[in-house]
């Protein structure tokens, strides 16, 4: 599911630039679990709320202070390109209503 | 008794070999041919400790000794056997069993002499019992734990006498004569499987062979631990007996190969286990053991392709080759089932050795055998140096210490501690195998595979292994709760909807308090129920 992009993620964590497939099929099998594990735990969490929202993962990664950090910052990211991309529009609006 | 022994079994080492091994397997049975074997069985297997341990209890030298009637045992013993074993690694507390065992082992270590001999057919269910053992303590009734640890002592008693030929029993026999008491029932442990494995191959019959070698390899230990200490080895054989039953199968085919090299294990008296012989040896060895365990465990899933493996051997070598492949396929499961890659690394080169000599030997194993070796083969680099040293256990102290230096570089333990730590794992590992084998059984399948391990340790361990076809979508399942918690919960419901029955008659304020007190006093209960 993850091949391609785990073989480009290993080699830049220091793997060779081939790494072997059953290091792969590992390292997915891993990442797949933990993924899965985590989206039951949200469901946990969320489940009084009703609603499963993003702050429910971040509730759970919020001892692991690395990717608590790395998480908020590309959360951050996101809502930046969201509103470079809005106000993009928005000049693309401006432009062809002045251009009308 | 003793002096004649010693030197009349030097004359005949390899004649004694065969004639031995019978013995150690008699003392197996210990419930039920205990009372009655108990005389003549200590006295067969002494025959080859006397060579190696003039100290040690004297178990008559006779070389040869009848066959004690093994059959009666066995159907106790496996049954006795099953049900500990049933039981999933929960209770971590057998070793506070300890002190049970200890005191009825005195009283039955006095008759375990003339067990030995008689429990030939009992030493089959010596592995099994030994198993069991841990189990035991915990479940079994008062009557039972009386009974083991005298069949125990007799059969260790044996396997100590039959020690003789095995250099790995020889070397570890003395060097636990030599180090305290308190150490030989930790070091005694990791002899008795050595010790058992040896000897058995030799003669025991085609269905006992697995059991007689460890617990031959048991009494063996005994012997060589000066009396008051040997008690204490018995005591502790029995729990070990489970966990020595890897290194015992090892130590059958030492044993068989170095009859003549005895002696010289002996002059060394080095301290813990001398390197084994070679690697080869050893790998016999681990599979005899836990081939023996898994007959201990389920004696229909195992014993046929083991016991039809031993019938094909004619001489003790043979008998390595298919106490190998089985055992490599149940260690196999068990060492990938443990988290550590000593384990595994051991298996990798325990499978290498296997592989070489095992090639004519047929068994379900050998199709679970190729996938861990696949598996293990990346460990094996790192296993070589563990592997030689834990032909006798699971895990060796240095093993241990390498992770110990994957967590912390700095950090030192005991030896008491790892002792301990080694035990541990031992234990680990056979109750998952048990299990594993239970639920095999319960697929029908003659064939442990990795699937049956992986369900277990992910149901009662909640651990998961990924890479070993986890591809298969698991359910999920939320953290179990265990019966206090839930209570908590529900206190802590029933305040709160208290407090709000209160709120509904009152004002907001006063049902607050009441909300309030009631949490604090469902708290103050909780901790109150954690700390004791």
């Amino acid at each position: 599911m993850f091949q391609k992009d785990l073989q480009h993620m290993m080699y830049g964590y220091g793997d060779d630039t081939n790494p072997l497939p059953e290091t792969v099929a590992l390292v997915e099998d891993i990442v797949v679990e933990y993924v899965t594990d985590l989206v039951h735990k949200a469901q946990d969490v969320a489940s009084k709320r009703g609603k499963l929202l993003t702050e429910d993962f971040l509730f759970l990664i919020r001892k692991d202070i690395p990717k608590l950090n790395r998480c908020t910052e590309l959360l951050a990211m996101n809502e930046e390109l969201k509103q470079a991309r809005k106000a993009f529009d928005v000049d693309e609006e401006k432009l062809a209503s002045a251009a009308d | 008794m003793e002096p004649a022994s010693p030197t009349s079994q030097s004359t005949g080492p390899p004649q004694q070999q065969q004639a031995q091994l019978p013995p150690p397997s008699r003392l197996t049975p210990p419930s039920s041919s205990m009372p009655s074997n108990s005389s003549s069985t200590i006295p067969q297997s002494p025959n080859p400790n006397p060579s190696q341990n003039p100290n040690s209890n004297p178990k008559p030298p006779t070389t040869v000794q009848q066959h004690p009637p093994p059959p009666q045992s066995l159907p106790q013993s496996q049954s006795q056997t099953r049900g500990p074993l049933n039981r999933p690694w929960s209770q971590p507390s057998h070793f506070s069993h300890f002190p049970s065992y200890l005191q009825p082992v005195p009283s039955p270590s006095s008759s375990s002499s003339p067990v030995p001999s008689s429990s030939v057919p009992s030493s089959v269910h010596g592995p099994p019992r030994g198993g069991i053992a841990k189990g035991f303590p915990a479940t079994s009734s008062p009557a039972q734990p009386t009974s083991l640890p005298a069949s125990f002592s007799s059969s260790l008693a044996q396997q100590y006498g039959g020690l003789a030929r095995s250099p790995v029993g020889v070397t570890e026999p003395v060097s636990n004569s030599s180090s305290s008491p308190a150490k030989p029932a930790v070091l005694g442990m990791q002899n008795v499987g050595m010790i058992s494995s040896p000897i058995r191959p030799n003669s025991i019959p085609a269905h006992h062979q697995q059991r007689p070698v460890q617990s031959s390899s048991r009494p063996q230990l005994t012997s060589n631990n000066q009396p008051s200490a040997s008690q204490n080895f018995q005591a502790h054989g029995l729990l070990k007996a489970s966990s020595v039953e890897p290194t015992s199968s090892s130590s059958p085919s030492l044993t068989q190969g170095l009859q003549s090299q005895n002696q010289p294990w002996l002059a060394p008296g080095s301290h813990g286990r001398p390197p084994l012989p070679t690697s080869s040896f050893r790998a016999p060895m681990n599979p005899q053991s836990l081939q023996q365990r898994s007959h201990a465990v389920q004696p229909s899933l195992h014993s046929l392709p083991a016991a039809s493996q031993q019938q094909q051997l004619s001489s003790s070598h043979h008998q390595q080759q298919p106490f190998a492949l089985s055992n490599q396929s149940q260690e196999n499961h068990g060492q990938l089932l443990s988290s550590s890659r000593v384990p595994q690394s051991l298996a990798g080169q325990q499978q290498s050795t296997r592989v070489q000599g095992l090639g004519n030997q047929k068994s379900p194993s050998p199709v679970m055998v190729q996938p861990s070796n696949v598996q293990a083969n990346p460990n094996d680099r790192t296993a070589v140096a563990e592997a030689d040293e834990s032909g006798n256990s699971i895990l060796s102290k240095r093993s241990i210490q390498e992770l110990i230096n994957q967590i912390d570089p700095s950090e030192k333990l005991d030896p008491e501690v790892q002792d301990i730590l080694v035990d541990i794992a031992e234990d680990f590992v056979d109750s998952i195998t048990t299990y594993g084998c239970l639920l095999a059984k319960h697929r029908k399948s003659n064939t442990l595979e990795a699937k049956d391990i992986l369900l277990h340790l992910e149901r009662n361990w909640n651990m998961t292994l990924p890479g070993f076809i986890g591809d298969e979508i698991k359910m999920y399942r939320k953290p179990l709760a265990s019966d206090a918690h839930r209570e908590r919960l529900a206190a802590i419901r029933k305040s709160i909807a208290g407090a709000e029955v209160v709120n509904a008659k009152s004002s907001a304020a006063q049902s607050i308090f009441v909300g309030i007190s009631a949490r604090l006093l469902t708290t103050s209960s909780y901790n109150l129920r954690v700390k004791p």
